[in-house]
């Protein structure tokens, strides 16, 4: 089944940003990411899920339910994570807790402490004097106190020192293990890289690619360097499956996805001084997603 | 300086507003003098024999509605509760925001000393002040002069000018100490409110009931009122000489406390 | 649910504040009467010098103001303004604290809908402000018997003391409609403040050079207090008039909210 699915989900602020015609699927149990430079749309799509904000045109379906028509249904099973938390001021971490948990028709005090126990969040303090990590928390516990089917993140590591984001990575883990969808945005690749199956990556408010993580490792990507004896003629390396194609001089360095054994060949024409071929980064990968105006 | 300008921009809409206000305010309040039917001579002679408590309950108080200038008297009660509000709002806000938008981070990291920034703040709100005070003036000076009839004074729209603009400082002042001074910049609109409105509402006490006339030391409603000032011609010294007492200190409390505060981020 | 008691709680401290400060308003004022009583008399012997055409004018409306009632209704004025104050802080905090606060994202991605979210709100503070009516009017219940040597008809009394919450509710509406047009509502006092001394400066103007159209346009002058105790009912005109008010806005606010895009704090 599949817990997510955008239909060409569009948002239009005027002219400027938003996003358009963004579809994908997350299926049940998945870990998902969803990537892509500061200001790209995640936020937005997210929100548009959420039906923070409506869309212009086009659908999110959460649990086969349309986002909009049946709002408050689908997020008795969501919890969401913002990146920034903010929260009543002048309440205990112990009050707000228990009115965000007020909301779903379950029991969750046991949850809550087990929760913070874990986390390491003292329940009695005032929101207003906690530092910025642990509202964090808060916004950690506050997500995940009743036990929903999918958990929404969205950039959430972000002020969490690594032994916690370690911490919180595991507790993520252990619920998806428990059969949880979770939907994970960051600009962090190496985040996604150690928590998701898949991942959606987005740019200027359009959807690039959706990939299988594994894919985008394997998917013969190798990173060429070498080092020529004569400068390389020009146009020479014109051919499909070559990207990030750098030439400084005598060095030239390109990333490479296809038939190993053609390369090798065109490069046999060429006099080498040196070569390295090498696995590269997931970072390498993406970059040239990144990278604007492709 | 740049900070001075900043804060002009960021009040130039709310003075704006303000200004439509009084031109609304007086304008209208002006052209009713012209459909206003006096109650002829021996009513006002009567009322000018009543209990000054009477006076207050039927609310025109001593002032001699049938000229131009004594309906005006009557308008500036009104015109000076605005300036009171606009001064107070004014000074709590100004002082208060940087806690409230959560950019004091922003505004102490730079190379500015807090005694600069509270002096470019209240310079700037003093100008908002003027500028409140100039439009009233003009806008009085036009309208009265309209209506008025031969043998009018106008120099006493200067005076009552002059005593509105003690007012709007003290108010100013007041507004800026409890931003300043208060643990909560959220809360200093909210607490100078209620001051404002206790201060109101004893002005309006203090002329019901002679007893408690000593209160109109409390309360600046009282310093500068029309039907004084428009029958003295002129403004009380002694309530001149509070008003520069009372703003002097409030403001040194103002540098004094924002200097030591532990902002809240 | 949940949702209106934690409105409830939230609004808690504000409600006590205002409650007090009315209590001691109409507290405060009622203790002036006695006095004002003694002047009327005084001032009566006075008018005997009078031709009598002059004095019945005059006479009779002296009489309508100093009696307990009329005072009373001339003391309430302030009330109202207090307490609509409150009406219209309340409204227009009510939604848009969410989005200051930045707690939107919290509150809006439970499983609840926009609709429900009002309701409850909305509930909330119709009830803070029914308790603090209810204690009000008990306070100057007990203050007029204390001062009143004569006895004096409660059920206008009760009826013109229920006014204020009819007003309130008025000024709630319109809060919350502001509150949904405006798009970011950086603190709440400088709007409800301009907004509501707008309204009562216009009524107080109005009231005393007699103009007929500004009952219209200002809720305070809605309930006329001396009709009130002359016909022991309320002017149904002015009913309707604030029953579509309240329908209209409250509906409107209801349907533009539920469209609302929250954007990200």
């Amino acid at each position: 089944m599949n817990v997510i699915e955008l239909n060409n989900l569009t948002k239009t602020y005027g002219k400027a940003r938003g996003i358009s015609n963004i579809s994908f699927t997350v299926e049940e149990g998945e870990i998902f990411g969803f990537i892509g430079p500061n200001g790209a749309g995640k936020s937005t799509t997210i929100r548009t899920m959420l039906s923070l904000i409506y869309p212009t045109s086009g659908s999110a379906t959460i649990f086969g339910k349309d986002s909009v028509k049946f709002a408050p249904e689908i997020k008795k099973e969501i919890g969401y994570l913002p990146s920034e938390v903010f929260y009543y001021d002048n309440m205990k971490v112990k009050d707000l807790l228990k009115y965000s948990g007020s909301f779903y028709k379950k029991d969750c005090s046991q949850r809550i402490k087990q929760l913070a126990e874990l986390l390491d969040l003292d329940l009695n303090k005032k929101i207003d004097d906690l530092s910025f990590g642990n509202k964090k928390k808060v916004g950690i516990v506050q997500g995940l106190l009743h036990e929903p089917k999918l958990i929404i993140l969205d950039e959430p590591t972000s002020g969490l020192d690594p032994l916690m984001q370690q911490k919180f990575f595991d507790l993520l883990k252990e619920e998806n293990k428990k059969g949880t969808t979770i939907l994970f945005s960051s600009h962090i690749l190496s985040e996604v890289q150690k928590m998701c199956d898949r991942v959606a990556i987005i740019k200027e408010g359009e959807l690039v690619k959706v990939e299988k993580i594994s894919t985008l490792k394997e998917n013969n990507h190798k990173r060429f360097k070498l080092e020529t004896k004569a400068p390389m003629p020009q146009g020479f390396l014109q051919i499909a499956g070559v990207q990030n194609l750098e030439i400084d001089g005598l060095h030239v360095s390109f990333l490479y996805s296809g038939n190993i054994n053609l390369m090798l060949q065109k490069l046999a024409q060429l006099e080498l001084l040196n070569l390295w071929i090498e696995e590269p980064d997931l970072e390498e990968i993406f970059m040239h997603y990144y990278e604007k105006g492709n | 300086m740049n900070l001075f300008w900043r804060e002009m921009k960021a009040n130039r809409k709310s003075l704006i507003i303000w200004g439509i206000g009084l031109l609304f305010m007086v304008v209208a309040g002006m052209a009713k003098y012209e459909g206003y039917s006096s109650s002829g001579q021996s009513i006002n002679e009567l009322i000018s024999q009543m209990p000054k408590s009477l006076q207050a309950i039927i609310g025109t108080g001593d002032l001699d509605l049938s000229t131009a200038i004594g309906f005006y008297g009557m308008l500036f009660y009104y015109l000076l509760l605005m300036a009171a509000i606009h001064a107070l709002m004014l000074g709590a806000n100004i002082i208060a925001k940087e806690e409230r938008d959560k950019t004091a981070e922003f505004l102490m990291a730079k190379p500015i000393s807090r005694t600069r920034i509270i002096s470019s703040k209240l310079l700037a709100a003093l100008v908002n002040v003027v500028i409140f005070n100039l439009v009233t003036l003009v806008l009085s000076l036009a309208m009265v002069s309209h209506y008025q009839q031969t043998g009018e004074q106008l120099d006493d729209i200067y005076l009552l000018m002059a005593g509105m603009f003690l007012v709007q400082l003290i108010f100013l002042a007041v507004g800026a100490v409890i931003a300043a001074v208060g643990k909560r910049p959220k809360r200093a609109a909210a607490l100078g409110t209620v001051l404002l409105l206790l201060t109101y509402l004893l002005s309006i006490a203090v002329d019901l009931n002679e007893k408690i006339e000593w209160l109109q030391y409390v309360t600046p409603f009282k310093y500068f009122e029309a039907k004084r000032v428009l029958a003295d011609g002129t403004l009380e010294t002694t309530f001149v000489a509070i008003t520069i007492v009372v703003v002097t200190i409030l403001i040194a409390i103002t540098y004094h406390f924002y200097q030591k505060r532990d902002l809240q981020i | 649910m949940n949702i209106f008691l934690h409105e409830l709680k939230d609004n808690r401290k504000s409600t006590i504040i205002w409650t007090l400060s009315l209590v001691a308003v109409v507290v405060l004022f009622m203790a002036l009467f006695p006095s004002i009583a003694k002047d009327s008399e005084a001032f009566k012997k006075v008018l005997e010098n009078y031709p009598e055409s002059l004095r019945k004018a005059i006479g009779m409306s002296l009489d309508s103001i100093t009696s307990l009632l009329g005072f009373y209704s001339y003391v309430f004025t302030y009330v109202v303004l207090c307490g609509a104050i409150q009406a219209m802080n309340l409204g227009v905090s009510m939604l848009s604290k969410e989005t200051r606060e930045k707690t939107a994202d919290f509150l809006l991605t439970k499983p609840v809908t926009r609709t429900q979210i009002v309701t409850a709100k909305l509930l909330a503070a119709v009830v803070s402000l029914i308790l603090s009516n209810l204690v009000v009017i008990m306070a100057a219940l007990v203050a007029a018997q204390a001062v009143s040597e004569r006895s004096f008809d409660t059920k206008a009394f009760l009826l013109i003391s229920l006014t204020a919450f009819f007003v309130e509710c008025m000024f709630l509406a319109l809060g919350i409609l502001i509150s949904v047009l405006v798009p970011k509502i950086k603190s709440v006092l400088p709007l409800s403040l301009g907004t509501v001394f707008g309204f009562f400066i216009l009524n107080m103007f109005g009231s005393v050079i007699g103009d007929k159209a500004v009952r219209y346009l200002t809720p305070f002058k809605y309930y006329d207090p001396g009709y009130i105790s002359k016909h022991q009912t309320y002017e149904i005109r002015f009913i309707v008039i604030e029953v579509i008010f309240i329908i209209v806005a409250v509906t409107a606010s209801y349907f533009i909210y539920a469209k609302k895009d929250i954007h990200a704090v």
